[in-house]
């Protein structure tokens, strides 16, 4: 049942964030959340009879495309609780999305979303929050915010300045525990019939409080083909890859360095997917392991066999981590 | 001692071309041959929720596609006549189903339906969107079991 929330409670709850508040300032006050264009800095949205306060909108810096205003994406305050939320309302595309020159049909699903994080509850490797209907019937889902880099991030950040053999004893058997964490968190999707659709690094988030990695967004969907969930696998192997080569290892970095590992490389040593990058590491920095190598060559032009499941792919980085002295623990705790 | 054989074949097909050539190899091969029935099967798979909007949106997706389906079927099954196979030993089987693999889907009909012989054609798929996507037909080739697999390029 609705309730009506007066200009003057919403003024006296939105005070502590909005210190220049003016005495009778009304707020825009929205119950439909369909023209998210509308709903700016400053404006209430109420939902299920919670007031949110909205801060602003959401910027996702990807593939050179930093700071590009997500607008249907709001930071709020919850203003029962004084807690930061994020507010995903409703944004339906479909795109052709393209990797390797291969196209697919790519849509965004609140719906999705909404069903998994229902499903994912409390599980630490995964962002929280729950969905509501605004008054309209759009789901928007109201999501925890985490406090953290990216990954992705974290592992540039602490490698600056270090040589790859240096990261790889030193760092990387953390990290190793921290992906496989991740990994451990997509087959439960995949055991509870969902695939994430948006599997790449900057969608994992090393949470500040609690030292685990947190998967994010899963609104991405797509008509799958046979093997439901080898575009997840597939962005599985890249963030490995990133992971244990310290970033990105670009063919034209090895060759700009004139490192003989250059002469070395051929076709089959190549990402399958993207073929300016290294799969097979092992020719650049051939101190790493061959149980990992194997596991990078499963992404390579040269594979004859794939994984097909999350299952065969942590039963083979268990192996790798069996080789690893060392206690298992979160990022930061193992750093 | 001579074993039975069994003479049911299910042929998988969509609306692809190698679809068509599978059907017109079974054709080619067994037309006017007696004794073989011939099952032509579609499996629609069955959209993810997330697909639609709307409940409307979703009705006209079935509509337009179980027609498009029975035409697809309907050609299939005049080809098989034509090359002289009675039209009582063709018959024509659509289905939906829920496929996180269409292989899966596939072999599950050939299970449930006792089919000595599964023809499907291959897509020609290459290296990476066999590695991104899946091959329906590498799978089936893979994990088919108790019957024998065609595979027409």
């Amino acid at each position: 049942m609705s309730e009506d929330i007066s200009q003057e409670t919403l003024h006296q709850l939105a005070l502590p964030w909005l210190t220049s508040l003016k005495p009778g300032h009304r707020f825009n006050i929205f119950r439909d959340t369909g023209d998210y264009y509308r709903i700016e800095y400053g404006d209430i949205v109420i939902l299920n009879n919670v007031p949110y306060l909205v801060r602003h909108n959401a910027k996702e810096g990807r593939f050179g495309l930093d700071d590009e205003v997500k607008f249907w994406v709001k930071r709020a305050i919850d203003l029962k609780t004084g807690k930061t939320k994020i507010l995903k309302l409703v944004f339906y595309e479909k795109f052709l999305a393209r990797v390797g020159g291969i196209e697919f049909e790519c849509f965004r699903s609140p719906r999705k979303e909404a069903r998994i994080l229902n499903l994912v509850g409390n599980h630490a490797n995964f962002m929280h929050g729950f969905s509501v209907p605004d008054n309209q019937g759009n789901i928007v889902r109201i999501i925890d915010l985490i406090y953290g880099n990216t990954l992705a991030d974290q592992v540039r950040d602490m490698a600056s300045g270090m040589n790859h053999e240096t990261y790889f004893y030193g760092h990387f058997p953390a990290i190793l525990d921290s992906f496989m964490e991740c990994v451990e968190a997509i087959r439960f999707l995949h055991e509870h019939g969902e695939k994430h659709g948006d599997v790449r690094r900057d969608h994992i988030i090393a949470d500040r409080d609690t030292g685990r990695c947190r998967w994010i967004d899963f609104d991405y969907n797509f008509q799958h083909r046979e093997n439901m969930y080898g575009y997840d696998l597939f962005g599985l192997g890249n963030v490995f890859m990133y992971l244990a080569g310290r970033g990105d290892v670009l063919i034209a970095d090895i060759i700009k360095a004139n490192s003989p590992a250059a002469l070395e490389l051929r076709d089959e040593d190549m990402n399958i997917v993207f073929n300016n990058r290294v799969a097979n590491l092992k020719k650049i920095y051939p101190y790493i392991p061959d149980s990992l190598n194997r596991i990078l060559m499963h992404f390579s032009r040269g594979a004859n066999i794939f994984y097909d499941n999350t299952i065969q792919l942590l039963d083979d980085l268990n192996e790798l981590r069996s080789g690893f002295a060392g206690r298992q623990g979160g990022i930061q705790n193992g750093t | 001692m001579e074993h039975d054989i069994n003479r049911n074949i299910l042929i998988a097909v969509d609306e692809s071309d190698n679809s068509r050539r599978a059907v017109q190899y079974v054709a080619n091969i067994l037309g006017g041959v007696k004794g073989f029935k011939v099952t032509v099967l579609h499996v629609i798979r069955e959209p993810e929720e997330d697909f639609f909007h709307a409940e409307d949106e979703k009705e006209k997706w079935y509509q337009d596609y179980g027609r498009k389906t029975d035409r697809m079927l309907g050609e299939y099954r005049q080809l098989l006549v034509d090359a002289g196979f009675d039209i009582e030993d063709v018959s024509i089987r659509k289905t939906l189903r829920y496929c996180p693999s269409m292989a899966e889907c596939i072999l599950a009909e050939r299970d449930s339906l006792e089919y000595g012989t599964l023809v499907v054609g291959r897509k020609g798929l290459s290296h990476k969107e066999e590695f991104l996507f899946g091959s329906i037909s590498g799978k089936i080739v893979r994990t088919a079991r108790n019957c024998t697999v065609w595979v027409v390029e």
